[in-house]
């Protein structure tokens, strides 16, 4: 059972128009195809999907499922959105309401365990092992755990645990450090009937049921077994813009922190009918990714360029992730931008740069290391000067910049005012 | 539903592409990086709405079926029509194996009988080109002709290498010429037949027409059927020899290409590899290329072409090369004017294409003699190895090979292993 129904706030205008999974990564994949592709190289056939907001670019990205090999005719992939029952109608409160609303969905397919995952985390993993793990322990709910840096414990699932690796304690995001660094992955593996006593207790007392904040303290209080299962691999929770642009120009640097060209573990995805990259004739590529239907013209270093983008005669793209189909201009210069689909960069545009300590005006939490981010379709002028910290909206057009072509740091550039 | 079905020759052996053609038939080879020949005429016929195509093959059609697989990637995999791949055969009577483009369609003439459409569109695999076929067959339909050709112009020099068409009043084709030394006209048939399917199978109730462009075009003629030309103004290449792959794929590496790859309105469909992007790392130096997914460079490549999942070490250079799927350059290994095929080693300091000594190849002196040394699939050249000019390392050639034990390397012209079995 995966879980694609978040709104991902933290990534502002990346996911405002798509469900955080379906958020284009590493040039060609989409944020979700890790977690599939772990599912199906560990031999799980039978992959639900939750999902509840916007999730019209993840639909037509899972498709019937034919990139990993779901399209099948028992089990393969299930897409299951929020419903309306007879007398009754309720979106999904929670990560567990919303397993708890497809309780039957996971009792048709009569298996004995049941994985949760995530579907916004970078990460390759064998379930199998937890699986195996798991049962040995005889486990009622086995959570994978890493330790993590202890500044970063506040953002997850913090717990300790006995030298059999059975939980004691577990505090959802902490603010007191003593808790230890011990993290929860969001990756779950419940008995099929531990899953379905314990979500039908606390739907009753939690209408907005959550695995950190509900289900595993409950279930530590009642004694059921709950173990965990350390993991040691690359893992990231790409949940901000700041961990998204630095981890995609991680993988820029080599596959050592995560191999995307093992033949024994492919990441699948759903690719798009492009030619290959065209580099040249006054084209300059140096540490980069580089997706199909790419033409290079201009300069790209340390970046991550998704299938079909355009970089003009003498064009820089440096430190930038910059998504499918972006045109930039002659002359432009990109640095330290995020910038997603359908962009048109103006000639000779600035963009990136400036003063990062600025942060966001309108969205300082989210947007404050420095990156400008560039909404889906946005026009962005000719000859502009945009600084740090800057965020276009969505589909912005020329006439929403103004006359003085200057966007200074911390602003936010919005549609139609 | 579309007035016509097509037929895709891809039976033939090509020996002109030497050992491209050693282990698979020329539409199953790898161009312009991603692609195989086979996907040009394939995605012409989807993009003209034409969604029942056969593709006749005899020769070596392992790598093609594995490409066509259950036509897919061309939207191909259909209930009713979609493609289908027609074998040699035995039993009844046609059973029997082809001897020429012609002769591949009589084989199959049940099939063309079968079919309901009223046209039949007649096509090569080895073709490289973007066409739609609908304004073709409207004006065949139109005209009433049994047969409609494909033309364009072409240089006086060029004419020994194509069938030359004299055309009379109406577009009507009076005259023609199979491959003249010297000719007057320069309106070359493509190779590219609509043909009125009750006409096609007329004809080809001789049995002694054997193939297309020698015998039944003249035949039809001279048997007072109605051919018309239709000249078509676009890029259109035949890859019949190295030289020719070679250009065609050079062709795309320039600022504004004949041949336009990136061009929504007519995509080239293919089987994409599921691989990651490009990765071109520090040490890279990237010039004037195309790359495929799931290459990764990490060494110099100039002027070149790489299919996906090629791999360039630090250190190794890479110039006016075109290297297919999998192949692994070295650490320290240089490739000039090399056409690489699939799954090769090019192991460390080994050194491809080297030397200014230009002569000829010894197997195929008139074909191989502008300089490209070819290195056939599955092959590994050994560590410090050097190879001249327009030398052929024949399939499966291994390291241990006598031709790497002599001190002065390889010299130009030389063929090395032993011919595919």
């Amino acid at each position: 059972m995966l879980l694609a129904g978040g709104e991902g706030s933290r990534l502002t205008v990346l996911s405002e128009q798509r469900a955080k999974p379906a958020v284009p990564f590493a040039g060609k994949f989409r944020i979700i195809d890790f977690t599939l592709s772990n599912c199906v190289h560990s031999g799980i056939g039978t992959v639900g999907v939750l999902t509840q907001y916007r999730p019209h670019s993840l639909n037509e990205h899972i498709g019937i499922g034919k990139p990993w090999g779901l399209d099948r005719a028992r089990g393969g992939i299930r897409l299951l959105p929020p419903y309306q029952g007879r007398g009754h109608q309720r979106w999904f409160a929670g990560t567990a309401d919303a397993i708890y609303q497809n309780l039957g969905f996971i009792s048709d397919h009569r298996a004995d365990a049941v994985l949760i995952l995530s579907g916004d985390h970078i990460y390759k993993m064998d379930y199998r092992e937890m699986l195996k793990a798991h049962v040995s322990k005889g486990a009622d709910l086995t959570v994978a755990v890493m330790e993590i840096p202890i500044e970063e414990a506040f953002r997850f699932g913090i717990m300790k645990v006995d030298e059999e690796g059975r939980i004691v304690e577990f505090a959802e995001k902490p603010k007191d450090k003593s808790k230890g660094n011990l993290a929860s992955l969001g990756i779950y593996i419940f008995g099929a009937k531990a899953l379905d006593a314990v979500l039908r207790r606390e739907i009753e007392i939690h209408p907005d049921l959550d695995f950190g904040k509900h289900v595993i303290p409950s279930m530590l209080a009642d004694g059921s077994v709950v173990q965990s299962y350390r993991f040691s691999g690359y893992w990231v929770d790409v949940g901000t813009v700041d961990s998204y642009l630095n981890t995609n120009l991680e993988l820029v640097k080599g596959q050592d922190a995560l191999d995307l060209y093992d033949e024994r573990w492919p990441i699948l995805t759903q690719s798009e009918e492009k030619p290959p990259v065209k580099i040249g004739p006054q084209g300059k590529v140096a540490e980069a990714l580089v997706s199909n239907g790419c033409v290079v013209k201009g300069l790209v270093k340390n970046s991550v360029l998704s299938p079909g983008v355009h970089v003009s005669p003498g064009a820089v793209v440096e430190d930038s992730v910059v998504m499918n189909n972006v045109w930039i201009g002659p002359g432009a210069h990109l640095k330290g931008v995020v910038v997603d689909k359908d962009v048109r960069v103006g000639a000779g545009a600035v963009l990136g740069g400036g003063d990062a300590s600025v942060a966001n005006v309108k969205n300082p939490d989210n947007l404050k290391a420095g990156i400008s981010v560039i909404g889906k379709g946005a026009v962005i002028p000719g000859g502009t000067k945009l600084g740090c910290n800057v965020l276009v909206e969505a589909d912005v057009d020329e006439k929403d910049f103004d006359e003085t072509g200057v966007v200074p740091d911390g602003a936010t550039v919005e549609r139609g005012k | 539903m579309s007035q016509a079905f097509a037929l895709i020759m891809a039976g033939g052996p090509s020996p002109g592409l030497s050992v491209l053609t050693e282990v698979r038939a020329a539409p199953a080879i790898p161009f312009g990086g991603k692609y195989r020949l086979v996907d040009f005429s394939l995605s012409n016929c989807v993009n003209s709405e034409i969604f029942n195509v056969a593709v006749l093959t005899q020769y070596r059609p392992h790598s093609l079926s594995e490409h066509l697989g259950t036509g897919a990637p061309w939207d191909l995999d259909l209930m009713k029509g979609g493609l289908r791949v027609l074998h040699p055969f035995q039993g009844g009577r046609f059973g029997d194996w082809q001897k020429g483009t012609a002769d591949a369609v009589r084989r199959n003439l049940e099939f063309v009988g079968e079919q309901s459409e009223e046209h039949v569109l007649v096509l090569a695999g080895d073709h490289v080109y973007t066409m739609d076929y609908r304004p073709l067959l409207d004006r065949h339909a139109a005209s009433g002709a049994d047969l409609t050709v494909a033309c364009r112009r072409v240089s006086p020099h060029e004419t020994h290498r194509f069938g030359m068409i004299l055309k009379g009043p109406d577009d009507r084709v009076v005259g023609f010429e199979e491959k003249p030394k010297r000719s007057k006209e320069t309106l070359a048939s493509m190779g590219v037949y609509a043909f009125k399917r009750s006409a096609l199978m007329k004809i080809l109730a001789d049995e002694t027409c054997l193939d297309f462009g020698r015998d039944v075009l003249p035949r039809m003629l001279a048997n007072g059927a109605s051919v018309r030309a239709a000249t078509f103004p676009g890029y259109w290449t035949d890859i019949g020899t190295v030289q020719s792959y070679w250009e065609a794929n050079m062709g795309l590496l320039s600022e504004d290409p004949a041949l336009d790859l990136y061009n929504s309105e007519a995509t080239v469909h293919t089987r994409s590899q599921d691989q990651g992007p490009v990765c071109v790392g520090r040490t890279a130096q990237v010039d004037n290329n195309l790359l495929s997914n799931g290459c990764i460079v990490n060494g110099t490549v100039q002027r070149s072409i790489l299919s996906p999942g090629v791999r360039v070490a630090e250190g190794a250079v890479v110039t006016n090369s075109i290297i297919l799927h999998e192949t692994v350059i070295e650490a320290g290994a240089r490739v000039d004017n090399c056409i690489i095929d699939k799954n090769c080693v090019i192991r460390a300091d080994a050194h491809v294409g080297a030397g200014d000594d230009n002569t000829a190849n010894k197997a195929l002196p008139q074909a191989l003699n502008t300089g490209l040394t070819l290195v056939g699939r599955d092959t590994i050249i050994p560590s410090g190895a050097v190879l001249g000019r327009n030398v052929t390392v024949h399939s499966g050639t291994l390291e241990t090979d006598a031709a790497y034990k002599k001190k002065k390397g390889v010299p130009s012209g030389s063929v090395v292993g032993k011919p595919a079995d």
